[in-house]
């Protein structure tokens, strides 16, 4: 068990690897994108002459051949400045020696331009991450306890009143629900702030502020939960083993709890985990409605404004959130269910 | 045989008084005396998994209903789009003019006639500012451009006049009219008129600029003000904010002029402000914060009618609005300023005459420039999407100041009515009807006309004119028709080529012979709701559907292979998929529409695919897993079973219900993503879908609020039915449920 799960976190390191190497070939193809088009000459040159110290670009005083097009051209009394794109290959090495000797993720081109990517990301994770926990620690007690009390009482008005509001709201678009919570709460009723709050408003506008994200990022997951709890502790309800357990002599509590329950959370419980995992990715759609300073906002942000380099750090903490939590999500099956051997041979 | 001994015993062992002494062992006949035995077919129909589950599915009341209205869904997916008739706004003549867009916009759901406002084409509207300065009172009505009289019924005038409009009805906010020196290019004005502009005058423009902010400058509070919303002058220059600085240094000097009752008259007061106290300014790039004015400025006085030139000479006046207890709907700033107007001079040169709108590119009904005209929009971003005034503001071209006459502000009075969007639009309205449409009109022998001119050295003057309307029933115009301007004569025919003023039936002239009805509205386009959301729901099912087949397909063939034989062939298989998976959605979607420079249908089915059959592989394996070590599928194999069999004939169909459960779902899931793409601006270019509906629709929220909640009941309807089918199946295909009497 130890062996494969170090084997699983050397491989997963490596597909994240393998996964921000096509990234960046993907993102790169795109070409260099000149954001400083119209700009002073000045700014201009700065920002090629960036390009070129990244080593994403060349430069010559003479127009050479074998590089593809100029990208830009410059003339000053001393020297001219010829730029081009370098080779696809040579920018990922020189992309790989930035990263691994400097942990230089380049620098921001448009969202706060020449503040490295890293720091922005920094600026940015907290406030996400801190959202995503609140929401994982209220949604997860509530989507498990809704699940388990439909689910026991299956077929009763209980389960039918908590299956239909599940199905409702697990079924219309979440940006449908946040802006028509914006509209009721803070426009209609004024009760609630209309974005999210600078660093010196009031203590009760903060808090206030919370509440729009927080149930907007929770509704999704309680509901996923609540169903998913449902379905497993129905289909485990209706095994032989736990009528087997009842014919033995056990009250209905005590089965539920010594034998349902148990089995029921063999695939929920690593799902909780892959969750606590999930929290540091943001969501996109919140965060751009809500005004919230987070990592989600910054990546649409960076695909709008064409910022690679920042871009790329924010790919990187979704894809190892991501795969993290995959380990962590086959991992626990193998310790919570005994009968289950990951990642043995067959046979 | 057991039993048959039995039996004999019974009989034997019987109280004597029971034993019937008639009857004799003789008496006995066996049924099968003389017969072989064989064995028998079963007289039971076989079953088969399929129909076992059929029959389990078609138990389950509420999948069944979903399973109906889902069909429903598709069918009207599949036939309003081809069915609903498109044609009817093309004018049946389309030398009859051009496609009149702006009279089928935001038509509101029409399905009854006269039901008191329920889904019968008329809104109640509210808190409507009228104009008042005509003295017939009857004549008093809001902004025909906006309510046509036609369409207005039972308004009810609220006789209160605001002596302080701004803070009875302002949210937080400051309205400021101020000279905006050189302006620098950083908007994105796209419209080609911009430029045109922009070559005329050269780089540099000239401009003013009428701010409407929703932010409260005062003294008390160090507020948080958007830099962007403040625009700092010296000596009628603008310049930047420096970091840090600290403004009394500076000292700058702000001019303002007010509203203030001098001698009994209120005219506007010049008044000069210079920051004595120093003030530090931090400028992080996009807040700015801690500043401070003198003194807050409130505008008591609004019921001002007219007054001089003198505040545009000295630069801008800043008006601060207080926000009052009770203060209605944000939406009101807007419509509250609908009553300034900058009365341009009729001699001001057309340069003059031009204005841009910033922000949200519709037409503010706050502000209004006589005599000019709008010359570019600029398009909001999405952060605006709910309509908040966040800052509105208004660039007047050079010279502007030279040429206003008159900034007033006027009475605020109020109407309540309800507004008939059909006959309002396209009802009895006064038209501007080129003599080509009459003649049309004539030809087609709705009508007779007869028209004499005499020319005269400065032009035509009309000696008579004469005009029977023969069938009423078709001809648009009702009466009433002048003259307006004789352009010419044809020479050859005698022919005059005029312009006539005439009452008409506006969607007569259109081309239809009856009002029409739609029975979900039209959007901001002038688009039929009804047809262009099926079309919508058409596509992305189209989408959704397409998906999963491929995805589903090729993700079970994977998950099984991955979790049957699990060992090297899984841990190599899973990288693959890790990879795939690894790369969110959202990002593989973005960098193939980014790769391919498209956003057609094609691209979008690939970039799902690419990583949407991860899922489906991952249920598979994790199932397979599950059940590959169970007791059964090691029995089986015992007994010589293949890895073939015990895949399809074992493993899978006990796994199959949960694969299914989350595959189907894939297809609500399908439609999610799309519309979140198309929500953050990367959905289909020239396609309808759900989500590009809902996205384009979203800022008519509190307008037109049907736009929305058609597609949205629709979208939500497609999936509540998709879960419930989906639950239903699981529940029908499951195999550990047989049996199971609910």
């Amino acid at each position: 068990m130890l062996k494969y799960s170090i084997k699983r976190v050397l491989l997963a390191l490596l597909t994240a690897f393998i996964i921000l190497s096509l990234t960046f070939f993907l993102v790169k193809s795109l070409g260099i994108k000149d954001t400083t088009m119209g700009s002073k000459e000045a700014v201009r040159f700065a920002f090629f002459s960036k390009q070129e110290s990244l080593g994403f670009a060349i430069s010559f005083d003479h127009p050479v051949s074998g590089y593809g097009k100029i990208l830009a051209q410059f003339h000053y009394t001393d020297r001219s400045y010829y730029f081009y794109e370098k080779p696809l290959l040579d920018q990922y090495f020189a992309w790989l020696r930035n990263v691994f000797t400097k942990w230089d993720w380049g620098t921001s081109i448009s969202i706060e331009p020449n503040v490295s990517a890293i720091t922005i990301i920094a600026e940015r994770l907290p406030t996400s991450l801190f959202l995503n926990v609140i929401s994982v620690v209220i949604s997860v007690p509530l989507g498990i306890g809704l699940g388990i009390l439909a689910g026991l009482k299956k077929n009763t008005w209980i389960d039918h009143t908590i299956s239909t509001l599940v199905m409702v709201f697990i079924s219309i678009p979440s940006f449908v629900v946040i802006s028509l919570m914006i509209y009721f709460f803070c426009f209609e009723a004024k009760i609630l702030p209309t974005s999210w709050p600078t660093p010196d408003d009031t203590m009760q506008n903060k808090l206030l502020a919370l509440i729009i994200p927080v149930v907007a990022l929770s509704f999704g997951s309680v509901c996923g939960y609540t169903r998913f709890v449902r379905a497993e502790l129905c289909e485990v309800m209706s095994s032989e083993y736990l009528l087997l357990a009842r014919t033995k002599g056990l009250t209905k509590n005590q089965a539920i709890t010594r034998h349902a329950l148990k089995n029921a959370f063999v695939p929920i419980l690593p799902a909780i985990l892959a969750e606590f995992i999930g929290v540091f990715g943001g969501s996109m759609i919140l965060e751009k409605l809500y005004g919230i300073p987070g990592i989600g906002d910054l990546y649409i942000r960076a695909i709008q404004e064409s910022d690679y380099s920042v871009l790329m750090v924010d790919m990187a903490i979704f894809t190892t959130a991501g795969l993290l939590a995959g380990i962590v999500l086959d991992l626990s099956y193998g310790f919570i269910d005994p009968r289950i051997r990951m990642g043995e041979k067959n046979g | 045989m057991k039993k048959k001994t039995n039996d004999f015993e019974l009989v034997e062992n019987l109280p004597v008084e029971c034993q019937d002494p008639e009857i004799k062992a003789e008496d006995f006949v066996l049924a099968t005396q003389n017969e072989d035995i064989h064995e028998q077919r079963f007289v039971t129909k076989p079953t088969t998994f399929f129909k076992d589950s059929l029959k389990r599915f078609a138990k389950n009341k509420s999948s069944v209903v979903a399973a109906v209205i889902l069909g429903i869904l598709v069918l009207l997916g599949l036939v309003v789009p081809i069915l609903t008739d498109s044609e009817a706004r093309t004018p049946y003549n389309t030398s009859k003019g051009p496609e009149d867009t702006t009279s089928y916009m935001n038509l509101e759901p029409r399905l009854f006639t006269n039901a008191g406002g329920f889904w019968d084409g008329t809104v109640k509207k509210k808190h409507i500012p009228i104009d008042t300065s005509s003295p017939d009172e009857s004549q008093w009505l809001p902004d025909p451009i906006y309510y046509k009289p036609s369409g207005i019924s039972d308004m009810k005038i609220s006789n209160v006049e605001y002596t302080n409009v701004a803070n009875k009805f302002g949210r937080d906010g400051y309205l400021r009219i101020g000279y905006y020196g050189q302006y620098v290019d950083s908007l994105e004005l796209t419209s080609s008129e911009f430029n045109d502009v922009k070559t005329q005058s050269g780089s540099i423009i000239e401009a003013y600029r009428l701010d409407l902010a929703t932010t409260q400058l005062t003294i008390d509070k160090f507020e948080t003000v958007d830099a962007d919303k403040i625009r700092l002058y010296e000596n009628n220059n603008e310049f930047d904010i420096p970091e840090n600085v600290v403004l009394g240094k500076l000292g700058l000097n702000f001019n303002y002029s007010v509203f203030e009752t001098v001698g009994g008259i209120q005219t506007l007061v010049d008044h000069e402000v210079t920051l004595i106290e120093p003030k530090v300014l931090h400028n992080t790039g996009t807040e700015l914060s801690g500043y401070s004015d003198k003194d807050p400025i409130n505008l008591n006085a609004l019921i001002i009618e007219k007054t001089g030139l003198t505040t545009f000479e000295n630069g801008h006046f800043i008006l601060t609005v207080t926000a009052p207890e009770d203060a209605p709907e944000h939406a009101n700033v807007i419509s509250l300023i609908k009553n300034l107007n900058f009365s341009l001079n009729e001699d001001a040169p057309d340069m003059a005459k031009r204005y841009f709108l910033e922000d949200n590119g519709t037409d503010i009904p706050g502000i209004s420039f006589n005599n000019a005209m709008t010359m570019a929009s600029r398009t909001s971003t999405m952060t605006e999407i709910l309509g908040t005034p966040k800052n509105i503001g208004f660039w007047a071209i050079p010279d502007l100041q030279r040429y206003v006459e008159t900034v007033y502000l006027g009475k605020s009075r109020y109407a309540d009515f309800t507004y008939d969007t059909y006959e309002g639009q396209l009802g009895v309205q006064y038209m501007d009807l080129p003599s080509s449409y009459i003649d049309d009109y004539a030809a087609l022998d709705y009508l007779t006309y007869s028209i004499s001119v005499t020319k005269t050295a400065t032009g035509y003057v009309v000696n008579s004119f004469k005009m029977t309307i023969k069938d009423t029933k078709h001809c648009p115009i009702v009466d009433a028709v002048t003259i307006d301007d004789i352009y010419n004569v044809d020479k050859q025919s005698g022919k005059v080529i005029f312009q006539a003023h005439a009452k008409v039936y506006k969607y007569k002239v259109l081309g239809m012979t009856e009002m029409p009805s739609y029975l979900m509205g039209t959007d901001k386009t002038g688009r039929d709701m009804f047809k262009y959301t099926f079309e919508g729901l058409r596509n992305s099912l189209a989408l959704g559907v397409l998906t999963f087949v491929i995805c589903f397909a090729f993700g079970l063939v994977w998950g099984a292979i991955c979790g049957y034989f699990g060992g090297t062939v899984d841990l190599i298989m899973e990288r693959i998929t890790d990879i795939l998976a690894g790369l969110p959605w959202i990002v593989a979607m973005t960098l193939i529409v980014l790769k391919t420079n498209s956003r057609s249908f094609g691209t979008f089915l690939f970039a799902l695919c690419i990583t949407g059959w991860i899922g489906t592989a991952a249920r598979t394996r994790t199932q397979f897993y599950r059940f590959r070590g169970r007791e059964y599928v090691l029995a089986s194999r015992t007994l010589g079973a293949s890895d073939a069999r015990l895949i399809a004939k074992h493993i899978l169909p006990n796994s199959l219900g949960t694969i299914i459960t989350g595959a189907v779902l894939m297809i609500p899931s399908v439609i999610f993503s799309e519309a979140t793409i198309s929500y953050l601006g990367l959905g289909f270019q020239d396609l309808a879908s759900l989500g590009v509906i809902l996205s384009n629709n979203q800022d008519e929220l509190t307008s037109h609020p049907y736009q929305l909640i058609f597609p949205s009941i629709v979208i939500a309807l497609l999936m509540i039915s998709f879960n419930l089918f989906g639950n239903g199946l699981r529940d029908a295909i499951n195999p550990s449920l047989k049996g199971e009497e609910e």
